[in-house]
């Protein structure tokens, strides 16, 4: 199931697949309210979340304002760290720069930490075409490696599995049956890997943040594999997104408390590691040689975009996948890409580029903000969503029937008579179809909306239509009733005009 | 504090990674009998405080003969891209690389819509807010927090008077365990646990003592790895490791348990106490690896169960000293 397959259904047809999956809506739903609630609990155990929050976006927006100078900064820093830093304006410039190493380093076996940088330029295929061995060594990750599937969540990539169907995945592996136990599973995990890391000739990484005035980059995780991955092999790739840069390790301390408790609840992730250049000469362990790819892919066209330029202060934490309800209901394999949930609906088509071939994904959305809220760095994503639209309108991509629908709307609301009429119309044309004052015909645009509920009728007597009456009966009321209240009012402005005459004689 | 042992535990986790530890090439050198290292007139303490100077320095190494060796190994980094030391391949994407930086970010200033910025910018958001900076915990409040936070992930924490009660502590430990390897960092305090005596029938590896021996497949097979913190961190309950020519990074991650030693005095309240000393010591000052570990190896992967080890350490003790 990679991306350039499903890009020819739509998401409808996807999420329809989902939304039939049993196993995969409890499983998705099971650990996005764990994940949920894990955040819930860490943010409000911390105080204060909102000025944090306001703090991250604040150190995002300056990052991003001024990428050029940042950038650049880190460049130089890391250069004199006695890294190579290589530029990829694509996938097929990044891709080539990766087995241009892979090539002269005669790599047989690359095993990887979690990146989705790298899910993005689908550097696996690359590597395999060219007979080298890719080895996921996230736990998430090694899982739908064996699936043959890509990422659903962005943070735990295997959340579309519950630990029986991993189980199941993880015995074929192991020729023996393995219990679901996940103690067990990781513990076998933790073995087939061990002798990978001590194998391969490169390791490969992703990059959460890289401090521009030291030229260092830093890599959250849980597991341990991407320090094996910076540890063992010789040689070092990071894939880097160039917007992952922040100023400072001061700055730091910001996105170490935002991001681990935003994306699964924890205080800080079991390790937190900051990689400053090869190891130094003397060091027993640690990479001898160093590449670091900045991949713009499609990043650098959100810049100076006023709608869509936050866009990039992102820190994949997947806060707002969990909140979601649509990407509750549908999981991220629906969204079609490697990026799911909003953020996924969001950045799919901003990098891709191909609006046209991506902008279904953001009608997959109730626009209801749940993201927005969610965010660590503020992100408004449901606006975009709905610059999105916008867009896609304005390029004559829209729905015809949805605009000339839109049309006929404008034309009767515009228009008291004729929106009396045509409600007029309604209630004759509904009476075949009411039964017991609803309406449940699944038949034409009735359809979408039928199929799960019953749409109310319109009211034989409708509050448009009693409004003259009532207001009649409102005023006749209004002036019984007043009467006494009316004498009072009377004595009050009396009362207050004496006392005002009283004071100007006393001045 | 009492110790934080549970034996029947500790056994079956043991088991379990015996089984990783025979997995282990078989060139691994299981027997190899190096010479013990003895400096014990080396007075040359860890006690420093994370501001001043903490990382190692080579006047601190325990052995005499290596000083020599290592004396330039400071945490300067290097400068790989030295030009006649690169094969060609790498020379020509280098030179690529530095052709296309130009381009690359002018790109980003013209997206941006403004010249190239040439001048550092006002940062006026840089770290924390200011009411972040303005607190801390006394010592009790603080190690009572890093212990309830170490150990809410799965660590352990055991409170000691001194390095000498520490060794102690390691020895039993070890025997409870029946291990076989221990590797451990190249550093005075550690050199004064007096392990190789204590522990006779141990095989007790010194990082990066010898040059000729495969030190990463050492540490993968050994059962126990002894390190020091830098620093620690009460309010996230973590401590900080990190590498230099006696520093292995191997030796807290490739071990079935590893062992942390920390001096209460390092151990601080917030995370920036430790990060904002990383700007101030600059770039040419860091080392390569600088590691923040939380507790033990973990995955939150199958069904966000927080609770299994993985590829790390599965088993974690932090010993706080003083």
């Amino acid at each position: 199931m990679s991306t350039s397959e499903q890009r020819s259904t739509t998401v409808k047809e996807r999420a329809d697949i989902a939304l039939n999956n049993d196993f995969l809506r409890k499983a998705v739903r099971f650990t996005t309210e764990r994940l949920r609630n894990g955040k819930q609990i860490a943010s409000t155990e911390h105080g204060n979340w909102d000025e944090w929050r306001e703090r991250g976006r604040q150190i995002r927006l300056h990052t991003i304002a001024h990428l050029d100078y940042y950038l650049n900064l880190f460049v130089d820093n890391a250069r004199a760290n006695g890294v190579h830093v290589h530029f990829a304006e694509d996938t097929a410039a990044a891709t080539e720069i990766v087995m241009t190493i892979a090539r002269h380093k005669q790599a047989q076996s690359v095993v990887k930490s979690k990146s989705m940088v790298s899910e993005e330029l689908h550097i696996n295929h690359a590597l395999e075409e060219a007979g080298i061995e890719a080895v996921e060594s996230d736990l998430g990750e090694y899982i739908i490696q064996l699936a043959g599937e890509g990422p659903s969540h962005i943070v735990i990539p295997a959340i579309h599995k519950n630990r029986y169907q991993i189980a199941e995945l993880l015995s074929e592996d192991a020729g023996e049956q393995l219990p679901p136990d996940t103690t067990i599973l990781a513990g076998y995990v933790r073995r087939k890997l061990r002798e990978k890391f001590l194998d391969a000739d490169i390791g490969m990484t992703g990059c959460n943040f890289a401090i521009a005035e030291t030229g260092s980059m830093v890599l959250f995780e849980n597991e341990g594999n991407a320090r094996m991955v910076t540890t063992v092999p010789k040689t070092q790739i990071t894939l880097m997104g160039m917007e992952r840069i922040i100023p400072s390790w001061e700055d730091l301390e910001v996105m170490a408390t935002l991001l681990p408790r935003s994306a699964t609840g924890q205080r800080l992730t079991m390790y937190m590691s900051g990689i400053t250049g090869p190891k130094r000469q003397q060091d027993g362990d640690g990479p001898e040689e160093m590449h670091i790819v900045i991949v713009d892919n499609g990043r650098s066209s959100q810049l100076g975009d006023p709608e869509f330029q936050e866009l990039l202060n992102c820190i994949r934490c997947g806060a707002c996948l969990n909140v979601c309800p649509v990407y509750r209901q549908i999981g991220g394999h629906s969204y079609g890409g490697t990026y799911s949930g909003p953020i996924g609906a969001v950045l799919t088509p901003a990098l891709n580029r191909n609006v046209a071939e991506w902008d279904d994904i953001a009608n997959a959305s109730s626009l209801c903000g749940a993201c927005y809220e969610a965010c660590p760095v503020k992100i408004p994503l449901h606006d975009m969503l709905v610059y999105l639209r916008r867009r896609k309108v304005e390029r004559g991509l829209g729905n015809r029937w949805e605009s000339l629908g839109m049309k006929g709307f404008a034309v009767v609301m515009g228009n008291s008579k004729r929106l009396g009429a045509a409600l007029k119309m309604g209630r004759l044309f509904q009476k075949p179809i009411v039964h017991n004052g609803t309406i449940s015909l699944k038949v034409g645009p009735l359809k979408g909306w039928n199929t799960y509920r019953d749409m109310p009728s319109m009211a034989d007597d409708p509050f448009r239509e009693r409004w003259t009456k009532l207001e009649q009966e409102l005023d006749q009321q209004s002036v019984t009733m007043d009467q006494t209240m009316q004498d009072r009012m009377e004595q009050l402005i009396q009362a207050r005009q004496r006392r005002q005459r009283g004071d100007r004689n006393e001045s | 504090m009492s110790r934080n042992t549970n034996p029947s535990m500790n056994e079956a986790k043991f088991s379990d990674t015996e089984k990783g530890a025979s997995s282990v090439p078989a060139h691994v050198e299981h027997t190899m009998n190096t010479p013990l290292t003895r400096n014990n007139g080396n007075s040359a303490t860890h006690k420093n405080t994370i501001t001043n100077e903490n990382f190692i320095n080579p006047a601190n190494i325990e052995n005499a003969e290596h000083t020599n060796n290592i004396a330039s190994a400071t945490n300067t980094a290097n400068n790989a891209n030295d030009e006649q030391a690169q094969p060609s391949w790498l020379a020509e994407l280098e030179q690529q690389s530095r052709r296309q930086q130009q381009t690359f970010i002018d790109h980003i200033s013209s997206r941006l819509g403004r010249p190239r910025a040439t001048e550092p910018p006002q940062h006026p958001f840089r770290g924390a807010p200011t009411f972040w900076n303005e607190w801390s915990w006394n010592e009790q409040e603080r190690i009572e927090r890093f212990t309830a936070h170490f150990q809410e992930v799965g660590g352990h924490v055991v409170s000691v008077d001194s390095l000498e009660a520490a060794g102690e502590w390691i020895v039993q430990y070890a025997q409870e365990l029946k291990a076989r390897e221990i590797v451990r960092q190249q550093l005075p305090e550690l050199q004064q646990l007096r392990l190789e005596q204590r522990l006779p029938d141990v095989h007790i590896a010194v990082w990066n003592e010898n040059v000729q021996i495969d030190w990463r497949a050492t540490a993968a097979g050994a059962d126990i790895g002894i390190v020091m913190a830098d620093g620690a961190a009460a309010y996230t309950g973590t401590v900080m490791v990190t590498s230099s020519a006696v520093q292995g990074r191997s030796v807290s991650l490739l071990p079935t348990v590893c062992i942390v030693l920390l001096y209460k005095e390092n151990l601080h309240t917030r995370l920036g106490e430790l990060l904002i000393p990383m700007d101030q010591r600059g770039r040419e000052q860091l080392p390569a690896g600088v590691h923040f570990i939380s507790g033990p190896s973990r995955s939150s992967d199958i069904e966000n169960d927080l609770t299994i080890g993985v590829h790390g350490p599965g088993i974690i003790y932090t010993l706080l000293i003083g």
